[in-house]
């Protein structure tokens, strides 16, 4: 079977610092595999290079079998749509409601007026509130982002990749901001998801513990290559 | 500093003497930099003309203009506060119509969106060029081309506000977090409806605090514009002036006192409310 995520070949180097090499890698739908390694390791490299945040050196990533690296700006905008993505300081709109933080995800369809407004077509209110009932954060909705905790924030901005209904999720220390009981509440959450949705999902953490609970694979990463864990399934 | 590095000159290691080098010849372009200034600034005293006698001389005469001017001419108060209503009118409606020839500017210079990245440097140059000219100028200018009248200062206004609103605009937005921007191009959207959604919003208190300083100062700034004719409580303060209706002059000084300083409060209350 076609692995949902598949990473071949990807090196990065800035100067003289190889930041990611030769790093090869699958995620099935429904499987959630933990990247550990100390900082500096390149898993934040890993992580900006498949989302194309940052522009690998070499390499492939193919969305279900469809490869969306070497792509034209205008169709990478759109491939980018493909992979969800939660950030370490979960990036959301401080003044903006948790609901239109979801909506973050479908601002490519929606018209300059609505984006500016944060007036939402209905159906897609709707949907948005789906998505926020999926991470229990249903009575927050039109509640300020700023004015939530952090573990709440995480959530919003899981509801936001859910919401771009793409089969990817890829997470970038989601619960390094966050105290040990909402970390393990939200990557509760995310393998929940994983499972229900069949999601793939790739999670760089620091902490060993929390991967060997929550994942199902756990990859090790030094000096920018994978060094264990790699041919597990 | 200099003095300090000498005085512990000689407990200092050889290898700190090196320091002392360009400290020591500093000193010495010192003088001759100070020599220098002192002669320019005595160049601008005599350019500028300036006789302390001839101040003494016209003093009496001041002093009888001052008293000659209570009490202030009210006879024609109604005439005056039209006037004054003109010049709020001129610097209101000036700095709208800068503000809407502000937002694309400001749009493209801003390094953090870069709409169109071709188009930042030619923005950042027309942006220099309107705030570089001052509302006085452009006003100068349109009177001659549109005719006397508020209308003429309003296009003044509206040319010079464009420049400083767009590059305090720029300014903000490029101190908006970085991340939330990251998170919506994720979902493949382009840069104007990521400004949109991710940047506009925490922007938006600084962006409209800058709006209602650009206008309590236009409201100021424009007092002068009916110098050159283009229209307002200036082109009153000019005739009396002329006709050294010192009552006339006074009631018209009071009344921009009046005005701006009611203004700046008012503005002032508006942008603590956004903070």
């Amino acid at each position: 079977m076609t692995p949902t995520l598949a990473v071949s070949g990807l090196s990065k180097r800035f100067d003289n610092v190889i930041a990611l090499s030769d790093v090869t890698l699958d995620v099935a739908a429904g499987e959630v595999v933990a990247v550990l390694g100390p900082s500096g390791s390149g898993k934040s490299t890993l992580f900006r290079c498949i989302t194309r945040l940052t522009e690998p050196d070499a390499g492939r990533i193919r969305v279900d079998g469809q490869a969306i690296d070497a792509l034209a700006s205008a169709t990478l905008r759109r491939a980018r749509g493909e992979i969800g993505v939660v950030f370490q300081q979960f990036n959301l709109v401080r003044r903006r409601s948790a609901l239109a933080n979801v909506m973050t995800a479908r601002l490519p369809s929606l018209p300059l007026w609505r984006v500016a407004l944060g007036r939402y077509p209905q159906a897609l209110r709707e949907q948005a509130a789906e998505a926020l009932r999926a991470v229990d954060l249903d009575p927050q909705r039109d509640q300020r982002a700023d004015t939530l905790s952090g573990g709440q924030q995480q959530r919003v901005a899981i509801a936001r990749a859910l919401m771009q209904e793409s089969r990817v999720l890829l997470a970038d220390e989601p619960v390094a901001s966050l105290d040990p009981h909402a970390a393990r509440m939200v990557l509760g959450l995310i393998r929940t998801l994983a499972r229900s949705r069949g999601l793939a999902v790739l999670c760089t953490l620091h902490q060993p513990d929390l991967a060997a609970e929550f994942a199902d694979r756990t990859l090790h990463m030094r000096s920018g290559r994978i060094v264990s864990g790699a041919d597990e399934a | 500093m200099d003095i300090v590095k000498d005085a512990d000159g000689p407990a200092r290691p050889p290898s700190a003497q090196a320091d002392l080098v360009p400290t020591a010849a500093s000193r010495t372009a010192f003088v001759p930099l100070l020599g220098l200034g002192v002669a320019f600034y005595a160049l601008c005293l005599h350019v500028a003309e300036v006789d302390v006698l001839r101040l003494f001389e016209g003093l009496p005469r001041l002093a009888g203009w001052i008293a000659r001017s209570w009490p202030p001419d009210l006879s024609e108060i109604d005439v005056l506060a039209r006037r004054g209503l003109e010049t709020v009118a001129m610097a209101t409606v000036g700095v709208s119509f800068g503000a809407i020839i502000a937002a694309p500017l400001c749009l493209l210079a801003a390094r953090n969106i870069g709409v169109t990245p071709l188009l930042a440097l030619p923005a950042r140059w027309l942006l220099n060029a309107l705030r570089g000219i001052d509302s006085f100028v452009f006003a100068l200018i349109f009177v001659a081309a549109v005719g006397l009248g508020p209308f003429a200062g309003v296009l003044g206004v509206a040319l010079h506000t464009a420049g400083s609103i767009a590059k305090l605009w720029a300014e903000t937005i490029e101190t908006t977090e970085p991340g939330p921007v990251e998170a919506a191009r994720m979902s493949g959207a382009g840069r104007l409806r990521v400004f949109l959604h991710a940047q506009l919003p925490d922007a938006l208190p600084q962006l409209s605090s800058i709006l209602l300083y650009m206008w309590e100062f236009n409201v100021r700034a424009s007092t002068v514009l009916g110098v050159v004719g283009a229209g307002g409580i200036g082109q009153e303060l000019k005739n009396s002036v002329d006709l050294l209706q010192f009552d006339r002059v006074l009631t018209i000084l009071l009344l921009i006192l009046a005005m701006v300083t009611a203004i700046d409060q008012l503005s002032a209350w508006l942008r603590r409310r956004l903070s």
